[in-house]
Protein backbone atom coordinates (compact mmCIF):
# COMPACT_ATOMS: atom_id res chain seq x y z
CA UNK A 1 0.00 0.00 0.00
CA UNK A 2 1.19 3.56 -0.58
CA UNK A 3 -0.51 5.04 2.02
CA UNK A 4 -2.00 3.77 5.27
CA UNK A 5 -3.73 4.97 8.28
CA UNK A 6 -4.36 3.17 11.82
CA UNK A 7 -6.59 4.54 13.83
CA UNK A 8 -6.62 7.67 12.92
CA UNK A 9 -8.13 10.25 15.11
CA UNK A 10 -8.41 13.80 15.71
CA UNK A 11 -10.39 16.20 18.61
CA UNK A 12 -10.41 19.17 18.45
CA UNK A 13 -11.30 19.47 22.75
CA UNK A 14 -14.27 17.50 23.09
CA UNK A 15 -15.72 17.43 19.55
CA UNK A 16 -14.19 14.16 17.33
CA UNK A 17 -13.77 15.65 14.19
CA UNK A 18 -12.12 12.08 13.08
CA UNK A 19 -12.89 9.25 14.73
CA UNK A 20 -10.59 6.18 13.97
CA UNK A 21 -9.94 6.42 10.91
CA UNK A 22 -8.32 3.25 8.62
CA UNK A 23 -7.86 3.59 5.13
CA UNK A 24 -5.52 1.87 2.80
CA UNK A 25 -4.58 3.24 -0.17
CA UNK A 26 -3.01 1.32 -3.19
CA UNK A 27 -0.51 2.73 -5.54
CA UNK A 28 -2.00 3.97 -8.86
CA UNK A 29 -5.67 4.19 -7.17
CA UNK A 30 -8.18 7.10 -7.87
CA UNK A 31 -10.25 7.40 -4.08
CA UNK A 32 -12.95 9.69 -3.75
CA UNK A 33 -14.09 10.78 0.02
CA UNK A 34 -17.67 11.54 0.10
CA UNK A 35 -19.30 13.66 3.35
CA UNK A 36 -21.64 16.15 4.02
CA UNK A 37 -20.28 19.93 5.64
CA UNK A 38 -18.44 19.23 8.86
CA UNK A 39 -18.16 15.83 8.37
CA UNK A 40 -14.06 15.90 8.96
CA UNK A 41 -13.30 15.54 5.17
CA UNK A 42 -10.80 18.27 5.37
CA UNK A 43 -9.51 17.24 8.98
CA UNK A 44 -8.60 13.89 7.45
CA UNK A 45 -6.27 14.95 4.61
CA UNK A 46 -4.78 17.79 6.40
CA UNK A 47 -3.64 14.72 8.71
CA UNK A 48 -2.84 12.72 5.78
CA UNK A 49 -0.57 16.11 3.97
CA UNK A 50 1.22 15.81 7.33
CA UNK A 51 -0.19 19.60 8.25
CA UNK A 52 -2.27 18.89 11.33
CA UNK A 53 -1.37 16.14 13.65
CA UNK A 54 -3.69 13.39 14.83
CA UNK A 55 -4.50 13.29 18.02
CA UNK A 56 -4.12 9.24 18.11
CA UNK A 57 -2.95 6.70 15.51
CA UNK A 58 -0.54 6.61 13.01
CA UNK A 59 0.18 7.83 9.21
CA UNK A 60 2.34 5.78 6.91
CA UNK A 61 3.83 6.23 3.76
CA UNK A 62 5.74 3.97 1.55
CA UNK A 63 9.49 4.79 1.61
CA UNK A 64 10.11 8.18 -1.12
CA UNK A 65 6.45 8.94 -1.46
CA UNK A 66 6.08 12.70 -3.02
CA UNK A 67 2.88 14.26 -2.59
CA UNK A 68 1.05 16.94 -4.28
CA UNK A 69 -1.79 19.12 -2.67
CA UNK A 70 -4.29 21.39 -4.85
CA UNK A 71 -6.05 22.92 -1.94
CA UNK A 72 -9.58 24.30 -1.61
CA UNK A 73 -8.71 27.82 -1.77
CA UNK A 74 -5.60 29.16 -4.45
CA UNK A 75 -2.78 29.47 -2.54
CA UNK A 76 -0.97 31.48 -5.69
CA UNK A 77 -0.26 34.66 -5.47
CA UNK A 78 -2.34 37.37 -7.21
CA UNK A 79 0.31 39.93 -8.18
CA UNK A 80 2.75 37.79 -10.02
CA UNK A 81 2.12 36.13 -13.37
CA UNK A 82 1.64 32.19 -13.81
CA UNK A 83 5.26 31.59 -14.65
CA UNK A 84 6.57 33.13 -11.75
CA UNK A 85 4.14 31.71 -9.63
CA UNK A 86 5.46 28.19 -11.45
CA UNK A 87 9.05 29.18 -10.76
CA UNK A 88 9.36 30.52 -7.29
CA UNK A 89 7.94 27.09 -6.14
CA UNK A 90 9.87 24.92 -8.52
CA UNK A 91 12.92 26.44 -6.72
CA UNK A 92 11.75 25.24 -3.36
CA UNK A 93 12.09 22.02 -4.31
CA UNK A 94 15.54 19.82 -4.97
CA UNK A 95 16.24 17.75 -7.76
CA UNK A 96 13.31 19.38 -10.18
CA UNK A 97 14.58 19.68 -13.58
CA UNK A 98 14.85 23.17 -14.96
CA UNK A 99 12.72 22.81 -18.05
CA UNK A 100 9.54 21.75 -15.14
CA UNK A 101 7.27 24.40 -15.47
CA UNK A 102 7.88 24.81 -19.37
CA UNK A 103 6.51 21.19 -19.77
CA UNK A 104 3.95 20.89 -17.44
CA UNK A 105 2.55 24.06 -18.89
CA UNK A 106 2.65 22.80 -22.22
CA UNK A 107 1.03 19.24 -20.92
CA UNK A 108 -1.98 21.20 -18.86
CA UNK A 109 -2.67 23.63 -21.46
CA UNK A 110 -1.28 27.06 -19.40
CA UNK A 111 0.99 28.44 -22.65
CA UNK A 112 -1.32 30.59 -23.16
CA UNK A 113 -1.18 32.54 -20.46
CA UNK A 114 1.92 31.97 -18.72
CA UNK A 115 3.03 35.56 -18.67
CA UNK A 116 -0.57 36.30 -17.24
CA UNK A 117 -1.24 37.49 -13.66
CA UNK A 118 -2.88 35.35 -11.43
CA UNK A 119 -5.49 37.27 -10.37
CA UNK A 120 -6.51 38.20 -14.33
CA UNK A 121 -7.29 34.32 -14.88
CA UNK A 122 -10.62 32.75 -15.23
CA UNK A 123 -11.86 29.94 -12.19
CA UNK A 124 -11.10 26.81 -14.49
CA UNK A 125 -7.71 28.48 -15.81
CA UNK A 126 -6.67 29.33 -12.25
CA UNK A 127 -7.58 25.75 -11.37
CA UNK A 128 -5.40 24.52 -13.93
CA UNK A 129 -2.48 26.63 -12.45
CA UNK A 130 -3.17 25.06 -9.17
CA UNK A 131 -2.84 21.54 -10.73
CA UNK A 132 0.02 22.52 -12.32
CA UNK A 133 1.77 23.45 -9.03
CA UNK A 134 0.92 20.34 -7.62
CA UNK A 135 2.53 18.51 -10.03
CA UNK A 136 5.79 20.23 -10.08
CA UNK A 137 7.74 17.68 -7.90
CA UNK A 138 6.42 14.94 -9.97
CA UNK A 139 4.73 13.59 -7.04
CA UNK A 140 3.16 9.52 -6.53
CA UNK A 141 0.41 10.82 -4.62
CA UNK A 142 -2.30 13.78 -5.50
CA UNK A 143 -4.69 15.54 -3.02
CA UNK A 144 -7.38 17.33 -4.22
CA UNK A 145 -9.91 19.36 -1.74
CA UNK A 146 -12.72 20.24 -3.42
CA UNK A 147 -10.70 20.92 -6.43
CA UNK A 148 -14.33 21.52 -8.53
CA UNK A 149 -16.10 23.58 -5.99
CA UNK A 150 -17.26 26.98 -7.44
CA UNK A 151 -16.60 26.47 -11.17
CA UNK A 152 -19.38 26.11 -13.67
CA UNK A 153 -20.27 22.98 -15.22
CA UNK A 154 -18.02 23.12 -18.63
CA UNK A 155 -15.13 24.12 -16.09
CA UNK A 156 -15.66 20.92 -13.95
CA UNK A 157 -15.80 18.71 -16.50
CA UNK A 158 -12.40 20.18 -18.23
CA UNK A 159 -10.66 19.93 -15.03
CA UNK A 160 -12.18 16.33 -14.23
CA UNK A 161 -11.03 15.20 -17.27
CA UNK A 162 -7.89 16.76 -16.66
CA UNK A 163 -7.31 14.87 -13.47
CA UNK A 164 -8.30 11.49 -14.85
CA UNK A 165 -6.12 11.70 -17.46
CA UNK A 166 -3.04 12.36 -15.08
CA UNK A 167 -4.36 9.14 -13.14
CA UNK A 168 -4.10 7.40 -15.84
CA UNK A 169 -0.92 8.62 -17.88
CA UNK A 170 1.37 8.76 -14.83
CA UNK A 171 -0.12 5.96 -12.87
CA UNK A 172 -0.77 8.60 -10.35
CA UNK A 173 -2.92 7.68 -6.84
CA UNK A 174 -5.59 10.30 -6.59
CA UNK A 175 -7.35 11.18 -3.20
CA UNK A 176 -9.82 13.82 -3.74
CA UNK A 177 -12.99 15.19 -1.50
CA UNK A 178 -15.81 16.33 -3.09
CA UNK A 179 -19.38 17.35 -2.46
CA UNK A 180 -20.06 16.36 -6.21
CA UNK A 181 -21.49 12.86 -6.33
CA UNK A 182 -20.92 11.83 -10.05
CA UNK A 183 -17.27 12.89 -9.63
CA UNK A 184 -16.98 10.22 -6.68
CA UNK A 185 -18.67 7.65 -9.46
CA UNK A 186 -15.46 7.54 -11.30
CA UNK A 187 -13.80 6.87 -8.49
CA UNK A 188 -12.24 3.08 -7.84
CA UNK A 189 -12.62 3.37 -4.21
CA UNK A 190 -15.36 5.52 -2.21
CA UNK A 191 -15.09 6.09 0.93
CA UNK A 192 -18.11 7.99 2.46
CA UNK A 193 -17.29 10.03 5.64
CA UNK A 194 -19.86 11.51 8.19
CA UNK A 195 -19.04 13.10 11.95
CA UNK A 196 -15.45 11.79 11.49
CA UNK A 197 -16.55 8.03 11.13
CA UNK A 198 -16.83 6.30 7.91
CA UNK A 199 -20.11 5.28 7.08
CA UNK A 200 -19.06 2.77 4.11
CA UNK A 201 -16.45 2.13 1.67
CA UNK A 202 -15.90 0.28 -1.50
CA UNK A 203 -16.49 0.81 -5.30
CA UNK A 204 -19.30 3.39 -6.02
CA UNK A 205 -21.26 0.21 -7.59
CA UNK A 206 -20.85 -1.67 -4.29
CA UNK A 207 -21.83 1.02 -2.70
CA UNK A 208 -24.70 2.51 -4.98
CA UNK A 209 -25.98 -2.01 -4.91
CA UNK A 210 -26.01 -2.04 -1.07
CA UNK A 211 -27.39 1.66 0.15
CA UNK A 212 -28.81 2.79 -2.85
CA UNK A 213 -32.77 1.54 -3.47
CA UNK A 214 -34.06 1.76 -6.70
CA UNK A 215 -37.01 4.03 -7.53
CA UNK A 216 -39.90 3.08 -9.59
CA UNK A 217 -42.27 5.83 -10.79
CA UNK A 218 -46.22 4.99 -12.46
CA UNK A 219 -48.80 6.62 -14.02
CA UNK A 220 -52.18 5.46 -13.81
CA UNK A 221 -56.00 6.66 -14.55
CA UNK A 222 -56.67 4.90 -11.24
CA UNK A 223 -54.46 5.55 -8.26
CA UNK A 224 -56.50 4.00 -5.76
CA UNK A 225 -56.73 0.65 -7.38
CA UNK A 226 -53.49 0.85 -8.00
CA UNK A 227 -52.18 1.13 -4.83
CA UNK A 228 -54.99 -1.87 -3.69
CA UNK A 229 -52.83 -4.50 -6.19
CA UNK A 230 -49.48 -3.22 -5.19
CA UNK A 231 -48.56 -4.80 -1.30
CA UNK A 232 -45.88 -1.98 -1.16
CA UNK A 233 -45.96 1.25 0.72
CA UNK A 234 -45.28 3.44 -1.86
CA UNK A 235 -42.67 7.39 -1.21
CA UNK A 236 -44.40 9.21 -2.68
CA UNK A 237 -48.00 9.50 -4.79
CA UNK A 238 -49.95 12.11 -6.33
CA UNK A 239 -53.51 12.51 -8.28
CA UNK A 240 -51.63 10.59 -11.58
CA UNK A 241 -48.50 9.12 -9.86
CA UNK A 242 -47.12 6.21 -7.61
CA UNK A 243 -43.50 6.47 -6.38
CA UNK A 244 -41.92 3.14 -4.73
CA UNK A 245 -38.35 2.46 -3.82
CA UNK A 246 -37.01 -0.91 -4.71
CA UNK A 247 -34.36 -3.12 -3.24
CA UNK A 248 -33.73 -4.85 -6.84
CA UNK A 249 -35.17 -4.29 -10.67
CA UNK A 250 -36.98 -7.54 -10.33
CA UNK A 251 -39.19 -6.06 -7.68
CA UNK A 252 -40.08 -3.29 -10.40
CA UNK A 253 -40.56 -5.47 -12.91
CA UNK A 254 -43.44 -7.62 -11.36
CA UNK A 255 -44.94 -4.43 -10.49
CA UNK A 256 -45.16 -3.56 -13.93
CA UNK A 257 -45.89 -6.99 -15.26
CA UNK A 258 -48.63 -7.75 -12.83
CA UNK A 259 -50.33 -4.66 -13.07
CA UNK A 260 -49.94 -3.63 -16.70
CA UNK A 261 -53.49 -2.74 -17.80
CA UNK A 262 -53.78 0.22 -15.16
CA UNK A 263 -50.37 1.51 -16.27
CA UNK A 264 -50.06 4.30 -18.58
CA UNK A 265 -46.68 5.05 -18.13
CA UNK A 266 -43.65 4.60 -16.12
CA UNK A 267 -40.23 5.60 -15.18
CA UNK A 268 -37.69 3.37 -13.72
CA UNK A 269 -34.06 5.04 -12.28
CA UNK A 270 -31.36 2.79 -10.64
CA UNK A 271 -30.16 4.11 -7.43
CA UNK A 272 -27.66 6.57 -7.56
CA UNK A 273 -24.66 7.37 -4.90
CA UNK A 274 -26.93 10.17 -4.25
CA UNK A 275 -29.55 8.20 -2.99
CA UNK A 276 -26.61 6.15 -1.26
CA UNK A 277 -25.44 9.03 0.23
CA UNK A 278 -28.59 10.57 2.02
CA UNK A 279 -29.60 7.23 3.03
CA UNK A 280 -26.48 7.16 5.21
CA UNK A 281 -25.69 10.63 6.47
CA UNK A 282 -29.00 11.63 6.60
CA UNK A 283 -31.47 14.30 4.60
CA UNK A 284 -31.37 16.84 7.27
CA UNK A 285 -28.81 19.82 6.67
CA UNK A 286 -25.81 21.13 8.21
CA UNK B 1 15.34 30.42 -0.52
CA UNK B 2 16.34 33.27 -2.85
CA UNK B 3 13.38 31.92 -5.00
CA UNK B 4 11.33 32.86 -1.88
CA UNK B 5 12.78 36.01 -1.10
CA UNK B 6 12.48 37.22 -4.34
CA UNK B 7 8.68 36.69 -4.02
CA UNK B 8 8.60 38.57 -1.02
CA UNK B 9 10.27 41.65 -2.42
CA UNK B 10 8.15 41.70 -5.76
CA UNK B 11 5.07 41.01 -3.76
CA UNK B 12 5.88 44.25 -1.65
CA UNK B 13 7.27 46.53 -4.65
CA UNK B 14 4.31 45.14 -7.31
CA UNK B 15 2.13 46.92 -4.52
CA UNK B 16 2.99 50.34 -5.13
CA UNK B 17 0.02 52.05 -3.06
CA UNK B 18 1.26 49.55 -0.01
CA UNK B 19 5.01 50.55 -0.63
CA UNK B 20 3.45 54.47 -0.39
CA UNK B 21 1.22 54.11 2.91
CA UNK B 22 4.30 52.21 4.45
CA UNK B 23 6.40 55.56 3.45
CA UNK B 24 4.27 57.78 4.51
CA UNK B 25 4.23 56.15 8.11
CA UNK B 26 7.81 57.32 8.32
CA UNK B 27 7.09 60.78 6.77
CA UNK B 28 4.59 61.94 8.79
CA UNK B 29 7.13 62.65 11.44
CA UNK B 30 9.06 64.41 8.80
CA UNK B 31 5.82 66.78 7.60
CA UNK B 32 4.52 67.25 11.15
CA UNK B 33 8.19 67.88 12.18
CA UNK B 34 8.30 71.00 9.72
CA UNK B 35 4.50 72.06 10.09
CA UNK B 36 4.34 72.09 13.79
CA UNK B 37 7.73 71.39 15.31
CA UNK B 38 10.36 72.72 14.11
CA UNK B 39 10.06 76.91 14.59
CA UNK B 40 8.71 75.98 18.16
CA UNK B 41 11.84 73.95 18.92
CA UNK B 42 13.88 76.62 17.40
CA UNK B 43 12.80 79.14 19.24
CA UNK B 44 13.86 77.50 22.51
CA UNK B 45 17.35 76.87 20.84
CA UNK B 46 18.21 80.00 19.78
CA UNK B 47 21.61 80.55 22.42
CA UNK B 48 22.85 77.18 20.34
CA UNK B 49 24.75 78.06 17.49
CA UNK B 50 23.96 76.04 14.42
CA UNK B 51 20.35 74.78 15.86
CA UNK B 52 18.88 74.65 12.44
CA UNK B 53 21.42 72.22 11.31
CA UNK B 54 21.62 70.54 15.04
CA UNK B 55 17.47 69.69 14.54
CA UNK B 56 17.80 69.05 11.29
CA UNK B 57 20.29 66.13 11.89
CA UNK B 58 18.37 65.40 14.89
CA UNK B 59 15.04 64.85 13.12
CA UNK B 60 16.83 62.77 10.77
CA UNK B 61 18.10 59.99 12.74
CA UNK B 62 14.78 59.57 14.59
CA UNK B 63 12.58 59.34 11.48
CA UNK B 64 15.31 56.89 10.22
CA UNK B 65 14.30 54.64 13.26
CA UNK B 66 11.03 54.90 12.96
CA UNK B 67 11.08 54.20 8.83
CA UNK B 68 12.82 51.14 10.17
CA UNK B 69 9.92 49.44 12.13
CA UNK B 70 6.89 50.40 10.52
CA UNK B 71 8.47 49.29 6.97
CA UNK B 72 10.09 45.45 8.20
CA UNK B 73 6.87 45.38 9.72
CA UNK B 74 4.64 46.31 6.60
CA UNK B 75 7.14 43.68 4.85
CA UNK B 76 6.17 40.71 7.33
CA UNK B 77 2.52 41.33 7.42
CA UNK B 78 3.37 38.77 4.04
CA UNK B 79 4.05 36.38 6.63
CA UNK B 80 0.58 36.90 8.21
CA UNK B 81 -1.30 37.12 4.92
CA UNK B 82 0.45 33.81 4.43
CA UNK B 83 -0.66 31.97 6.74
CA UNK B 84 -4.17 33.55 6.74
CA UNK B 85 -4.74 32.36 3.37
CA UNK B 86 -2.98 28.91 3.82
CA UNK B 87 0.29 29.83 1.92
CA UNK B 88 2.19 28.88 4.51
CA UNK B 89 0.92 25.40 4.30
CA UNK B 90 2.00 25.22 0.64
CA UNK B 91 5.06 26.43 1.12
CA UNK B 92 5.68 24.07 4.11
CA UNK B 93 5.09 20.88 1.59
CA UNK B 94 7.85 22.09 -0.41
CA UNK B 95 11.71 20.96 0.57
CA UNK B 96 12.24 24.43 1.87
CA UNK B 97 11.13 23.42 5.19
CA UNK B 98 9.86 26.14 7.80
CA UNK B 99 12.72 27.41 9.24
CA UNK B 100 14.35 28.33 5.38
CA UNK B 101 10.57 30.18 4.61
CA UNK B 102 11.11 31.96 8.26
CA UNK B 103 14.64 32.65 6.95
CA UNK B 104 13.42 34.04 4.03
CA UNK B 105 10.51 36.42 5.41
CA UNK B 106 13.15 38.20 7.91
CA UNK B 107 15.79 38.70 5.31
CA UNK B 108 13.24 40.21 2.98
CA UNK B 109 11.52 42.35 5.39
CA UNK B 110 15.80 43.68 6.14
CA UNK B 111 16.39 44.54 2.41
CA UNK B 112 12.95 46.17 2.14
CA UNK B 113 13.75 48.25 5.83
CA UNK B 114 17.18 49.00 4.69
CA UNK B 115 16.21 50.56 1.08
CA UNK B 116 13.07 52.38 2.57
CA UNK B 117 15.77 53.90 5.22
CA UNK B 118 17.63 54.89 1.93
CA UNK B 119 14.52 56.07 0.59
CA UNK B 120 13.83 58.24 3.60
CA UNK B 121 17.29 59.70 3.78
CA UNK B 122 17.26 60.90 0.30
CA UNK B 123 14.09 62.72 0.74
CA UNK B 124 14.90 64.68 3.82
CA UNK B 125 18.80 65.10 3.29
CA UNK B 126 17.32 66.28 -0.16
CA UNK B 127 14.53 68.70 1.27
CA UNK B 128 17.19 70.16 4.61
CA UNK B 129 20.11 70.67 1.98
CA UNK B 130 17.77 73.04 0.16
CA UNK B 131 16.23 74.23 3.02
CA UNK B 132 18.90 74.66 5.37
CA UNK B 133 22.38 73.70 3.75
CA UNK B 134 22.80 70.03 5.59
CA UNK B 135 25.66 68.23 4.47
CA UNK B 136 26.90 64.99 5.38
CA UNK B 137 30.59 63.42 4.77
CA UNK B 138 31.29 60.36 3.12
CA UNK B 139 32.82 58.53 6.56
CA UNK B 140 29.28 59.90 8.11
CA UNK B 141 27.17 58.12 5.07
CA UNK B 142 28.90 54.93 4.90
CA UNK B 143 28.13 54.35 9.23
CA UNK B 144 24.63 55.93 8.14
CA UNK B 145 24.15 53.00 5.53
CA UNK B 146 25.87 50.27 7.79
CA UNK B 147 23.51 51.33 11.06
CA UNK B 148 20.35 50.61 7.74
CA UNK B 149 21.06 47.12 7.52
CA UNK B 150 22.21 46.90 12.27
CA UNK B 151 18.74 49.21 12.45
CA UNK B 152 16.25 47.06 9.86
CA UNK B 153 17.72 43.66 11.42
CA UNK B 154 16.72 44.61 14.91
CA UNK B 155 13.10 45.97 13.48
CA UNK B 156 12.36 42.92 11.81
CA UNK B 157 13.64 40.55 14.40
CA UNK B 158 11.39 42.68 16.96
CA UNK B 159 8.49 42.52 14.53
CA UNK B 160 8.82 39.30 14.45
CA UNK B 161 8.40 38.30 17.65
CA UNK B 162 5.69 40.87 18.34
CA UNK B 163 3.45 39.14 15.33
CA UNK B 164 3.63 35.91 15.99
CA UNK B 165 0.90 35.41 17.95
CA UNK B 166 -1.26 37.24 15.03
CA UNK B 167 -3.04 35.08 12.68
CA UNK B 168 -5.14 37.71 10.67
CA UNK B 169 -3.81 40.23 8.46
CA UNK B 170 -7.30 42.59 10.16
CA UNK B 171 -5.60 42.22 12.91
CA UNK B 172 -2.25 42.93 12.03
CA UNK B 173 -3.31 46.08 10.46
CA UNK B 174 -4.65 47.28 13.72
CA UNK B 175 -1.43 46.67 15.32
CA UNK B 176 0.49 48.57 12.16
CA UNK B 177 -1.62 51.64 12.99
CA UNK B 178 -0.72 51.10 16.65
CA UNK B 179 2.96 51.22 16.06
CA UNK B 180 3.24 54.02 13.48
CA UNK B 181 1.41 55.97 16.10
CA UNK B 182 3.12 55.02 18.80
CA UNK B 183 7.00 54.91 17.65
CA UNK B 184 7.31 58.57 17.24
CA UNK B 185 6.84 58.97 20.55
CA UNK B 186 8.67 55.44 21.83
CA UNK B 187 12.14 56.34 19.96
CA UNK B 188 11.70 59.71 21.05
CA UNK B 189 11.33 61.40 17.52
CA UNK B 190 8.60 63.83 18.25
CA UNK B 191 9.06 65.18 21.65
CA UNK B 192 12.86 64.89 22.66
CA UNK B 193 13.16 62.32 25.83
CA UNK B 194 14.60 65.04 27.80
CA UNK B 195 11.55 66.76 28.72
CA UNK B 196 9.56 64.16 29.14
CA UNK B 197 8.34 62.98 33.07
CA UNK B 198 10.34 59.70 33.94
CA UNK B 199 8.28 56.60 33.73
CA UNK B 200 7.74 58.05 29.31
CA UNK B 201 11.99 58.35 29.86
CA UNK B 202 11.80 54.71 30.91
CA UNK B 203 9.81 53.82 28.34
CA UNK B 204 11.55 54.98 25.57
CA UNK B 205 14.50 52.89 27.56
CA UNK B 206 13.19 49.81 27.08
CA UNK B 207 12.30 50.21 23.13
CA UNK B 208 14.80 48.58 21.02
CA UNK B 209 14.40 51.72 18.17
CA UNK B 210 15.36 53.89 20.73
CA UNK B 211 19.16 52.85 20.64
CA UNK B 212 18.89 52.86 16.70
CA UNK B 213 17.79 56.54 17.31
CA UNK B 214 20.19 57.44 19.37
CA UNK B 215 22.96 55.67 17.11
CA UNK B 216 21.57 57.76 14.21
CA UNK B 217 21.78 60.74 15.78
CA UNK B 218 25.29 60.17 16.82
CA UNK B 219 26.74 59.74 13.39
CA UNK B 220 24.73 62.37 11.53
CA UNK B 221 25.22 64.80 14.47
CA UNK B 222 28.68 64.70 15.29
CA UNK B 223 30.35 67.38 13.07
CA UNK B 224 27.44 69.69 14.18
CA UNK B 225 27.73 69.05 17.74
CA UNK B 226 31.27 69.98 17.61
CA UNK B 227 31.12 73.14 15.73
CA UNK B 228 28.00 73.98 18.10
CA UNK B 229 29.71 73.20 21.24
CA UNK B 230 33.67 73.58 20.88
CA UNK B 231 34.84 72.94 24.12
CA UNK B 232 31.46 73.41 26.41
CA UNK B 233 31.43 69.79 27.59
CA UNK B 234 28.65 70.49 29.84
CA UNK B 235 26.56 72.19 27.78
CA UNK B 236 27.09 69.43 24.99
CA UNK B 237 26.30 66.59 27.72
CA UNK B 238 23.36 68.48 28.57
CA UNK B 239 22.10 68.76 24.96
CA UNK B 240 22.94 65.00 24.52
CA UNK B 241 20.91 64.03 27.36
CA UNK B 242 17.74 65.81 26.69
CA UNK B 243 17.56 65.11 23.24
CA UNK B 244 18.46 61.65 23.37
CA UNK B 245 21.74 61.65 21.45
CA UNK B 246 23.01 59.68 23.78
CA UNK B 247 20.69 57.33 26.22
CA UNK B 248 20.85 58.04 30.55
CA UNK B 249 21.38 54.88 32.45
CA UNK B 250 23.25 55.58 35.61
CA UNK B 251 25.72 57.58 33.12
CA UNK B 252 25.48 58.73 29.72
CA UNK B 253 25.77 55.55 27.01
CA UNK B 254 28.89 55.31 25.20
CA UNK B 255 28.62 55.11 21.20
CA UNK B 256 30.32 51.06 22.00
CA UNK B 257 27.88 50.66 24.72
CA UNK B 258 24.62 51.24 23.07
CA UNK B 259 26.03 48.68 20.55
CA UNK B 260 26.28 46.09 22.83
CA UNK B 261 22.98 46.63 24.22
CA UNK B 262 21.84 46.53 20.78
CA UNK B 263 23.49 43.11 20.11
CA UNK B 264 21.75 42.06 23.25
CA UNK B 265 18.44 42.51 21.89
CA UNK B 266 19.39 41.38 18.63
CA UNK B 267 20.50 37.91 19.85
CA UNK B 268 17.15 37.73 22.61
CA UNK B 269 14.65 38.85 19.82
CA UNK B 270 16.32 36.35 17.68
CA UNK B 271 15.59 33.63 20.24
CA UNK B 272 12.55 34.39 21.15
CA UNK B 273 11.33 34.88 17.01
CA UNK B 274 12.63 31.18 16.23
CA UNK B 275 12.05 29.53 19.35
CA UNK B 276 8.38 28.76 18.33
CA UNK B 277 9.24 28.01 14.78
CA UNK B 278 11.70 25.31 16.18
CA UNK B 279 9.11 23.88 18.52
CA UNK B 280 6.70 23.61 15.75
CA UNK B 281 9.27 21.96 13.35
CA UNK B 282 9.77 18.96 16.01
CA UNK B 283 6.34 18.28 16.26
CA UNK B 284 5.79 18.06 13.24
CA UNK B 285 8.37 15.44 12.56
CA UNK B 286 6.39 13.13 14.42
CA UNK B 287 3.27 12.90 13.01
CA UNK B 288 4.11 11.06 9.49
CA UNK B 289 5.95 7.52 9.41
CA UNK B 290 7.74 5.91 6.38
CA UNK B 291 7.98 2.45 5.60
Amino acid sequence: MLLETHHLTKRFGKRIAVNDLNLKIARGSFTALLGPNGAGKSTTMNMLIGLSQPTAGTVIYEHHSKIGVVFQGSVLDDCLTVRENLQIRAEQYHHIPADRVTILSQQLGLATFMQQRYVTLSGGQKRRVDIARALLNDPDILFLDEPTTGLDIQTRRAIWTLIQRLQRDRQLTVILTTHYLDEADAANHVVVIDHGCVLAQGTAAEIKDRYAADVLTVTTPDVDQLLGQVALQPTYQTGTQVTYSLATMQAALDILMTNRALISNFEFRPGTLDDAFLALTGKEMR
Amino acid sequence: MLAMIKRNLLLYFRDWSGVFFSLLGALISFILYLIFLKQNMLTSWQRVPHARLLLDTWLIGGTLAITGITTTLTSLSLMVSDREKHVTSDLELTDAGPFRLFISYLCSATIIGTLMQVVMLVIMWGSFYLTDGVTFGSLTVGKVLGLMVVSALLATMVNAVIIYGVHAVNTLNKLGTIVGTAAGFLVGTYIPIGILPTFAQNLVKVVPGSYVAALYRQYLMADYLKTAFSGNRIARTHFERLMGVRLNWSTLLTHPETYHIMGLILIGATVLAFGPVWIRVRRQHQSIQER
